[in-house]
């Protein structure tokens, strides 16, 4: 269970760092600014709890033994990431904020970091679980 | 002599008196000015404005306003909004680039100020009535344009969520020329 959970804020660190720095490769890039709308901590903590959601899907499916469905969790979790953006897209900025076209450029993609940082570092957990196992 | 000296000093001073007019005075807009609008489901700002205003509190009747909206400045704060509200479905901007005020008539009326003119938007005239008050050097006013009148969007599918009334908020610090 701790094993998990250090999964889901590994995981959720690893997208708030990645998010972090698109996010001002971005705003430097082409030179807008959506700091009242996204702030580093928002980023991290948005993160870092998208990240705790997903551990503790993985939780419920190992306590249920259900780990032969985690294939079907995963597309949940990315449909669930695709679906997100709906709000990326539906939200409406401050009117004092410039160009708010270019905030789907900005949030979509940070939208998926987390399923991403949470599926690539998927596997050492899984390992360190079979390890544990084996040494049972 | 005194006496004469004082006759030809007022009947100069009438004759003078007799040219002098009461003379409107230009306003030079500045930068702070909002034009907001507010429907149902649509809010947002233009954010670029252009136009000459000449006004005298105490000569209204020389008194001009010519103003000028840049229609591809508006903002409602959401991108693709954006680009829906400028496109040949509602505003239009590439063949109508500009909303236009130009006034035939400013009166005084009970809470301030009102001026008559036409209204272009979107291909279409209209005579309406702005009511305004000018205060603190800035010209304040809010009234409400229907969008059918200039053919903005229609009454069909998605777009009869915004409603037919816009409401519009317009604030104009100035300082004289």
């Amino acid at each position: 269970m701790k094993k998990i959970f250090i999964h889901g804020i590994v995981a959720g660190v690893l997208s708030s760092m990645a998010s972090l720095l698109y996010f001002n490769l971005y705003q430097t890039t082409l030179g807008t600014s959506f700091d009242k709308v996204i702030n580093a901590g928002s980023i991290v903590g948005s993160s870092i709890f998208g990240c705790v959601l997903m551990s503790i899907g993985y939780l419920l499916l190992y306590k249920f033994n259900k780990e032969n469905i985690k294939g079907i969790l995963n597309i949940v979790i990315t449909v669930l990431s695709f679906a997100s953006i709906i709000g990326v897209i539906s939200i409406s900025l401050p009117l004092e904020i410039e160009s708010p076209e270019l905030f789907t450029g900005l949030a979509v993609p940070m939208h998926f970091f987390p399923a991403l940082a949470f599926f690539a570092i998927e596997p050492f957990f899984r390992h360190q679980k079979a390890i544990t196992k084996t040494a049972e | 002599m005194n006496q004469l000296r004082f006759v030809v000093l007022f009947g100069a001073t009438m004759f003078l008196c007799a040219f002098t007019t009461i003379q409107s005075i230009d306003w030079k807009i500045n930068d702070g000015y909002s034009i907001k609008f507010k429907a149902t489901d649509a809010e947002g700002v233009f954010k670029t404005m252009t136009g000459d205003i000449s006004f005298n509190e105490n000569d209204l009747s020389s008194s001009k306003f010519s103003v000028s909206v840049d229609v591809s400045s508006i903002n409602t704060g959401n991108g693709m909004k954006n680009k829906h509200a400028k496109s040949d479905k509602w505003l239009d901007a590439a063949k109508y680039p500009s909303i236009s005020f130009n006034s035939s008539k400013i009166s005084k009326s009970a809470n301030g100020y009102q001026v008559e003119g036409t209204l272009e938007m979107h291909g279409l005239k209209k005579q309406i009535v702005i009511p305004f008050i000018f205060s603190s050097n800035t010209f304040k006013g809010n009234f409400s344009v229907n969008r059918m009148d200039f053919g903005v969007g229609t009454m069909e599918g998605m777009s009869k969520k915004v409603s037919n009334e816009i409401a519009l908020e317009i604030s104009v610090p100035v300082t004289k020329k």
